[in-house]
């Protein structure tokens, strides 16, 4: 097992914060004495990243996983615990480690707005202390790869966001950073640039063996680019593992798509066989317990003329929807039928 | 009055948005009482060579301070929040929000915001003026009282006005925000009676940057300085500012609309 | 690109490198807001303008000039201000303040370099640009107000440096006073005090020679008179060799204390942003 590029132990971080309530009164009282409370971001997160790995970082708003980011990068002073990136103390914030790392948030900002893009990458150029050459090359391989042509060339308040998204994200891996933290990369942007960006992310880390940690809404990002992803919710991780075994692990149910062969029976009442999700051109999605899946599809194949059949896991949105609705109330996982528990 | 109701209502909402930040209070305060300092200072520096500043006694220049501050701390409270957030409204194209509200749009726009705090300086002016009252060897009768406050809401709405004009060249040129920075420069002549100064920069301070008339025609008032031809110049000056603000704003408008459709 | 290891320059033409950049951004804006930035250097010389004015009017009245100062050399003294106060602006407080709120602190933390390295360049890219744009206002605020000076060369020279050592320590002392919004996110207060210490210790207001006896000596063991109050007698004060070579060891001296100082704060002021900012 090599040394892992990232190691986290026992993170915590605790803010703390004013309170605040509504109204005149309250106002004028808080004006007098305010209150504070303690918000704990990130309570006791510990897991470790190998070298080249690419690993998906859940969690709804709020979750810690912007927090987390910031303690890896260095911007946050963790409460306690342990971080180690590419065997740096991160919140040392040595020059060393900053050349190897980068974090890219949603709203982007390092590019200068009224100036091309190119006079921007030039400053990066020398505040990272780039060889000539070498930046050079890593910048034309970025125009080509993100297919930026002449936008590095526009005054970038002439861009629209998709194109300004591209040229940042190129702006923030020019120094070929051996360690990337993505947060929400692709936010904002339409489908196409999305997978643009994403298909960058991956040929970069295919190409420098870099280490990314991503967060993202998109469940389209996370499952082209990471097979693992650790899940976070109220600071604290509820899954780490393939994503392949999220859906096994925390998703109770299966869906099966039936389509009947031409000139079957018009009215088929699904319902004994499961719950009924809706129907569409034919092909009738009924939902059953994960267990009795097997079971159900050989009765359908049996009793109707199937002309296609399909057991999935339901969509993956679904399954992180169900992974926190089970976390928020403290409860183990929605289970539809009695039978259906593994 | 439908403005003033609305203005209240906005009043509302800002002082108790402003009271959250109770620090800002004591930072305001202490800024009042810094810019204070450094005034007296140099009123302190010129009378310890001079005992007048061209026919103006020291108390008649601690006046006219006091009227300085106090149309700043007006300014400051009232005009300048909201014709700031409407120069970044029209330049982040969040303007729409206010142009959809059934309200007089240039009215909505000049009562937005006002900054609560900033209000420290009405009252710095005040005891400033208050000084200088007691010290001046006049005595201040009702009708200089009443002239006073009359210049003072005519010089305030001339700065108004003023300001609308500026922010609506934004309209037209987005980056404006240099002209704020201009006038806060230029406003820092009005610490002296713009008499003081050659004619060519008298005349601008009188006529193009209205602060004559918002700081030395109150001030002259208080001095038993001023005319009856001079606060009826400033009254009809003040009318015409306001009138023509108001047509250049909407202008402005038409030209906001017709562009971004 | 490639898993290769990636080869650096050297730390000193990397710094370099930085100053030529950020001054080719900064010309850069310059021009392409030269509008904007105009109507900014006119705003700035209605101080002066209004300094002038009034002590040409006290001069006038005290039959021709005050504490040995004729109004001729009154408006020497305030128009060689307004090139020193356009050398002298610098990343304010203000600057900082901003650069918390939008975020844009984070990004140039992630950097392996001092930011304010990177403001020093910028702004000192700026200056030579402001230069030039400052040209036609002294030549209308000489039209005006007909200003005496008649300087050696050897004053020129020592104006010219003075002015670097201006920027540098005005630079320094307001970046360590930006810092302090890290502390209090609004930082107008503070700067304001910083200001009024400046309008009043540092020639800005009135010559110094003009102010009590008691505040000359305060001034000398403060870093404000050095930024506005010296370049400029450097020019017009007729000061003698030694006050010439004197004054810019004193300039020296503060850049040394105000490098320092800004180190120190940094340091705290980082380990303050990484312990609070959500």
């Amino acid at each position: 097992m090599p040394e892992p590029a990232i190691h986290v132990a026992d993170l915590r971080k605790t803010f703390t914060v004013p309170v605040r309530e509504g109204g005149f009164l309250a106002a004028v009282r808080s004006f007098v004495r305010r209150q504070h409370r303690e918000v704990h971001a990130v309570s006791g997160v510990s897991f470790e990243i190998a070298p080249g790995e690419v690993v998906g970082f859940l969690g709804p708003n709020g979750a810690g996983k912007t927090t987390t980011l910031k303690m890896l990068s260095g911007l946050l002073y963790p409460t306690s615990g342990e971080v180690r990136v590419l065997g740096h103390v991160p919140s040392r914030r040595e020059a060393a480690y900053l050349r190897q790392i980068t974090m890219v948030m949603g709203n982007r900002n390092q590019l200068q707005w009224d100036l091309p893009a190119l006079d921007s990458y030039e400053l990066l150029r020398a505040i990272y202390r780039l060889h000539p050459d070498d930046f050079r090359k890593t910048r034309d391989e970025f125009i080509e790869l993100l297919d930026l042509g002449d936008l590095v060339r526009k005054p970038v308040r002439n861009l629209s966001l998709g194109e300004r998204m591209k040229v940042e994200t190129a702006a923030a891996l020019l120094h070929r950073p051996q360690v990337l933290f993505l947060d929400e990369p692709t936010i904002g942007l339409d489908v196409t640039m999305q997978k643009r960006i994403r298909s960058f992310v991956a040929e970069y880390n295919r190409r420098c063996g870099a280490t990314v940690l991503l967060t993202s809404h998109y469940m389209a990002d996370v499952q082209a680019l990471c097979k693992r992803v650790i899940v976070i919710h109220h600071g604290r991780i509820l899954f780490d593992g393939e994503l392949a075994t999220l859906a096994a692990d925390f998703s109770a149910d299966k869906t099966i798509a039936v389509t009947l062969k031409e000139g079957a029976p018009e009215r088929i009442d699904f319902a004994p066989y499961g719950e009924v999700l809706g129907s569409e051109d034919g092909k009738v999605s009924i939902r059953v317990g994960r267990g009795r899946a097997p079971d159900v599809a050989g009765r359908l194949l049996h009793d109707l003329p199937v002309a296609d059949l399909t057991i999935e896991d339901p969509p993956i949105e679904d399954v992180i929807e169900s992974v926190f609705a089970g976390a928020s109330a403290e409860a183990p996982e929605r289970t539809p039928e009695p039978a259906a528990t593994r | 009055m439908r403005p003033l109701r609305l203005a209240w209502l906005f009043f509302r909402v800002g002082a108790l948005n402003d009271l959250q930040y109770r620090a800002n209070f004591w930072l305001q305060l202490l800024q009042s009482a810094i810019q204070l300092g450094t005034g007296l200072a140099v009123l302190g520096l010129i009378f310890s060579q001079t005992l007048a500043l061209n026919g103006w006694s020291a108390p008649a220049l601690l006046a006219v301070m006091g009227v300085h501050i106090l149309m700043g701390g007006v300014i400051g409270v009232l005009i300048r929040p909201s014709m700031e957030r409407l120069r970044s409204d029209i330049r982040d194209g969040t303007f729409d929000f206010v142009l959809t509200k059934p309200e007089d749009v240039q009215v909505l726009s000049s009562v937005r915001e006002i900054r609560v705090w900033q209000g420290v300086d009405i009252l710095v002016g005040l005891v400033v003026l208050g000084v200088a009252i007691g010290q001046l060897q006049e005595s201040l009768g009702p009708i200089e009282a009443v002239a006073f406050g009359v210049a003072l809401v005519i010089g305030a709405l001339m700065i108004y006005s003023f300001w609308l004009v500026v922010t609506t060249v934004a309209f037209w040129i987005v980056r404006i925000d240099e002209i704020a920075e201009l006038f806060e420069g230029v406003y820092q002549s009005g610490r002296w009676p713009v008499t003081i100064y050659p004619e060519w920069l008298r005349v601008s301070l009188t006529f193009l940057v209205p602060i004559a008339f918002a700081v030395t025609v109150p001030a002259q008032a208080l001095t038993q300085r001023l005319t009856p031809e001079t606060l009826a110049l400033a009254a009809g000056f003040g009318v015409v500012a306001l009138l023509v603000s108001r047509a250049f704003f909407r202008i402005g408008l038409r030209r906001y609309s017709g562009a971004s459709a | 690109m490639n898993a290769t290891p990636i080869r650096l320059v050297s730390p000193l033409r990397g710094l370099v490198d930085v100053y030529l950049q950020e001054m080719k951004i900064a010309v850069a804006q310059q021009i392409q807001y030269r509008a904007a930035n105009y109507m900014y250097m006119l705003g700035m010389v209605a101080e002066p303008v209004v300094y002038l004015v009034v002590w040409q009017t006290v001069a006038a009245q005290q039959g021709g000039s005050v504490a040995g100062i004729t109004a001729g050399q009154f408006a020497a003294y305030y128009i060689v201000w307004t090139l020193v106060r356009n050398i002298n602006i610098v990343f304010t407080p203000y600057g900082w303040e901003e650069r918390i709120r939008e975020g844009r602190l984070s990004a140039q933390l992630l950097r392996p370099l001092f930011p304010i390295v990177e403001d020093l360049g910028f702004f000192l890219g700026w200056k030579p640009v402001v230069m030039l744009l400052w040209l036609p206002i002294a030549f209308f605020l000489a039209l005006i107000f007909h200003p005496v000076l008649n300087p050696s060369p050897l004053a020129v020279a020592v104006f010219a440096v003075s002015l670097l050592g201006a920027y540098l320590i005005r630079s320094l002392n307001q970046s360590s006073l930006g810092l302090i919004t890290f502390w209090t996110t609004r930082v107008g207060p503070v700067f304001q005090l910083y200001i009024a210490a400046e309008l009043l210790l540092s020639g800005r207001l009135v010559p110094m020679q003009l102010m009590p006896a008691w505040v000359q000596t305060l001034a000398n063991f403060l870093p404000f008179q050095w930024t506005f109050g010296f370049p400029i007698e450097a020019l017009v004060g007729n000061l003698s060799t030694a006050q010439l070579l004197g004054g810019l060891l004193a300039q020296l001296f503060w850049i040394v204390i105000g490098s320092i100082l800004v180190r120190v704060v940094w340091r705290f002021a980082v380990r303050r942003y990484s312990a609070v900012s959500g």
